[in-house]
């Protein structure tokens, strides 16, 4: 039978006392808090006892005696025994340390002897860390006993208030903080957050963001933002680690976010960066509706050597030329404006970076309206003829769809029926290359606009759901959050029990970002490749993001 | 004696599976042979009844001849669409006529169509080919020659193997199919849009409604059929005779193989024939079990 006892790094050198912990539930081990010293009134510490086990909600009790050598004489020896007395306990420990030894001796009193192993830990940093995955916070018996030492640990805080310095009728040895941060502009701070939190939070509620049209990336990102900073306005304060953790990251995020972007914006404004983009804008539009231009004039011809059916495709060329024609009126139409409009999109970026990405995204998709509107009406085409083929190649064969049983039956169609049927068949099928080529080069162009518009979604994404705060607190504060901890021996010396050194494991730097990221519309399942090609094969229409699952989510 | 030459038991061997008797699992006794069978339901067929029977797939052979040689004289110029409608039209009405004839003489337990229906029918057939025609005949412009010879070839064999010889009258969906859609490719490759029409109803006199007629003749008149038969085919060989004498002889030998030398065939075949059924066989069953499954 092997006890287990977790002593505080601090307690090594404290004179002579009592020791204060708790029995870990379940299992033969102790954690050992702070060490009392002599003299002491026994009612004021069970007192004391009693008002940090009601503080803390850990079982808190006497464990046992600390002796220093200094005092390691006989009497004392006696009076320790005695004290046992004092402090009704089923098992008592009696840990001394001797002079020139390193290793501390230990008796326990009134069982059956057994191998004692010493683990020292780090008080202030096994307080401060959380150890992964993160659990409740609430102590439960069937926790493993690492878990246990750590919330008990991090739940003694009330214990460690007790100041060396107090003049109490106490004097303790535990970790001790060298002292509150009063800075007087921190306190401002706390103090100016909680009327601007309700106002923000007001405001929020009084804004109308629960947005319709969720087509709209600026949109989108909008009612992000307003949904993050009514959780961070929320005049509560946060409960428990992770919830902790989310506002802070959110916080820093927006804050990141804001500073990339009045950069930004230093950029545009600084050196009339607007107005040579506003120019160049018109003539890049003009251009790539020359070029579908000439690519719709070779797809008229016989392009790549393809036989196609000449009638139907002069009347797609020409419909798509008409569509060219219009755009490109709109376009000039517009120019004029161009330059405000950028002028005042410019300052979304005052908002984060992320907002003007996503305005990026919107213009892109406003400029590349006509391309998109080929690729609906080239899909459309294609979908209805994959259709009107495979439910007429059935016809073909003599079979038909049974809707209620989901299979092909076979079916015995009339005269006109097979013969309509075998006509719009053969019709369809001599039609069906054209038709299919001129989706096939539309949604080519599509997924170019597609793939621009994901890398400027996925940018503002990783804006939006990156765990900043956490990363920095893994950077800087490592013990913050543990993975679990890596044990060294301390010591091994005859006629001492073992002494281990128990070190915090910090999390990896991958599971950080894994744990804390905000979650956004790219954490929900999207579509697989091979459900895109499927999709793309039937001619079903695509977009970049799934907008429909953040609504149902 | 079984295969284990067991000792003469008292009892005797009897063919059960639920009484314990002293023999292996595997005994037999010597009637195990005389169960055996030979050639069990089998029909001897008469040779000129089989080439009776064959006849009705040469027929649909000539078929195929005799709308290759129509197609044939339209792509040369030789026939005239209006003629060829002309024509379509007369034999349309007089096989309408003898197929009401037929019809009437009978009554079949069937509700017959009525005369509105037929229109309808005929109206939509009509007026779909004509509507479609312009499209029809542009449909096929940019594929190659070569390959509309070639889908129509594989179509009208497709249609010669899935025709339902048997019972022709509902037109099968795949013969007809394939047949129409060989027709479809042919049309759209002749010179006018009024062409196309033409032989596309001429396809569906041949290919949809004269099997109908056909079948009804061969129900009621079974004498005439014969006639009718072998009329198609010396039809179907003089027509491509016109056009070209090799396919002529290659259809001549066609039909005569089919109709003489295979039914030939199969009676000197099925002297040949061999099979064996006995005890050693799986269960059939023969009961009625429909009351089982309520």
């Amino acid at each position: 039978m092997v006890l287990k006892i977790f002593y505080p790094q601090c307690c090594n050198l404290a004179n002579s006392g009592l020791l204060i912990g708790s029995w870990i539930q379940g299992h033969n081990s102790a954690v050992v808090l702070a060490v009392v010293h002599y003299p002491f009134i026994p009612g004021q510490v069970k007192r004391y006892i009693q008002q940090v086990s009601t503080a803390s909600g850990v079982k808190l009790s006497v464990l046992g005696s600390w002796s220093l050598p200094s005092e390691a004489e006989k009497g004392v020896e006696n009076f320790l025994r005695d004290l046992r007395t004092i402090f009704p306990q089923d098992r008592w420990l009696q840990i001394s340390r001797k002079m020139g030894q390193t290793g501390f001796n230990c008796s326990i009193l009134d069982r059956s002897q057994g191998t004692i192993l010493f683990v020292h830990y780090d008080q202030r940093n096994v307080m401060l860390s959380q150890l992964h995955p993160i659990q409740t916070e609430e102590l439960d018996p069937s926790d493993s006993e690492l878990r246990q030492v750590f919330q008990i640990v991090s739940l003694s805080q009330p214990l460690f208030l007790l100041d060396r310095y107090d003049d109490g009728p106490l004097k303790s040895t535990h970790w001790q903080s060298g002292g509150q941060e009063a800075s007087i502009i921190v306190e401002l701070l706390k103090m100016a957050s909680v009327p601007l939190c309700l106002t923000i939070s007001c405001l929020l509620h009084l804004l109308p963001l629960n947005f319709l049209c969720s087509k709209l990336s600026t949109c989108v990102q909008l009612s992000y933002r307003s949904d993050h900073l009514r959780a961070l306005s929320s005049p509560k304060t946060a409960v428990g680690h992770s919830e902790f953790m989310r506002k802070a990251n959110v916080l820093v995020s927006i804050l990141v976010d804001m500073a990339l972007g009045f950069l930004l914006m230093y950029w545009l404004y600084s050196d009339n960066h607007i107005s040579m983009l506003a120019n160049a804008l018109v003539p890049a539009a003009d251009h790539v509706a020359k070029e579908l231009e000439e690519l719709l004039q070779w797809l008229m011809g016989a392009p790549a050597g393809l036989k196609m059916n000449r009638a139907l495709d002069e009347v797609l060329g020409r419909f798509f030329l008409y569509h060219i024609h219009l755009w490109i009126s709109y376009i000039h139409l517009m120019s004029p404006f161009v330059e405000t409009i950028l002028w005042y999109g410019g300052l979304s970026a005052g908002l984060g970076l992320s907002f003007a990405l996503a305005l990026l995204s919107d213009m892109v998709a406003l400029l590349t309206f006509h391309i998109y509107c080929f690729y609906v009406y080239g899909a459309r085409l294609y979908c209805l003829k994959i259709y009107g083929l495979s439910s007429l190649w059935r016809l073909f064969r003599g079979k038909k769809w049974n809707v209620l049983r989901q299979r092909v039956d076979s079916c015995s169609y009339d005269l006109d029926q097979l013969f309509i049927g075998t006509l719009l068949f053969t019709i369809l099928l001599f039609l069906f290359p054209t038709t299919a080529l001129y989706y096939l080069v539309f949604t080519l162009l599509r997924l170019l606009v597609v793939v621009l518009q994901g890398i400027l979604h996925l940018t503002v994404d990783l804006i939006n759901s990156l765990p900043l705060f956490a990363v920095a607190l893994r950077l800087t504060r490592f013990y913050r959050l543990a993975e679990g901890v890596k044990f060294s021996v301390l010591c091994d010396e005859p006629d001492t029990p073992l002494h281990l050194l128990m070190e915090i494991n910090p999390l990896s730097c991958a599971s950080v970002i894994k744990t804390y990221r905000t979650p956004t519309y790219s954490c929900y399942p999207k579509d697989s490749w091979t459900n895109l090609v499927k999709k793309l094969f039937v001619g079903e229409l695509i977009y970049p993001w799934k907008h429909k699952t953040i609504k149902t989510d | 004696m079984g295969p284990d030459s067991a000792p003469d038991p008292p009892v005797p061997w009897r063919k059960v599976l639920w009484e314990r008797q002293p023999f292996p699992d595997n005994y037999v006794d010597g009637r195990f042979l005389e169960e055996l069978r030979r050639n069990e339901g089998l029909r001897q067929y008469h040779y000129w009844a089989v080439v009776k029977e064959a006849g009705s797939v040469g027929q649909q052979l000539s078929c195929v001849a005799i709308f290759i040689t129509v197609w044939l004289y339209m792509e040369q110029g030789l026939l005239s669409p209006e003629v060829l409608l002309l024509t379509s039209l007369v034999c349309a009405m007089l096989g309408y006529g003898l197929h009401q004839v037929l019809a009437s003489t009978v009554d079949s337990g069937d509700e017959p169509r009525t005369r509105l229906a037929d229109l309808q029918s005929a109206a939509i057939f009509l007026s779909f080919t004509y509507g479609f025609s312009p499209v029809l005949k542009t449909l096929t412009e940019s594929v190659s020659t070569d390959t509309v010879y070639a889908m129509s070839a594989v179509m009208l064999l497709a249609h010669l193997i899935f025709f339902p010889y048997t019972q022709p009258s509902p037109p099968g969906s795949l013969s007809l199919n394939a047949a129409l859609f060989a027709s479809v490719c042919l049309a759209s490759r002749l010179p006018g849009a009024l062409h196309t029409f033409a032989m596309l109803s001429c396809a569906l006199l041949v290919f949809a409604l004269w099997p109908c007629l056909l079948q009804r003749l061969r129900e009621k008149a079974p004498s005439q059929f014969t006639g009718v038969c072998v009329g198609m085919c010396i039809g179907g060989i003089g027509g491509l005779g016109s056009q070209s004498l090799v396919g002529a002889v290659l259809l001549a030998l066609a039909l005569g193989n089919v109709t003489f030398f295979c039914p030939l065939l199969l009676i000197t075949l099925q002297r040949q024939k061999d099979n064996i059924q006995g005890p050693w066989d799986e269960a059939e069953i023969h009961e009625d079990l429909s009351h089982f499954i309520q």
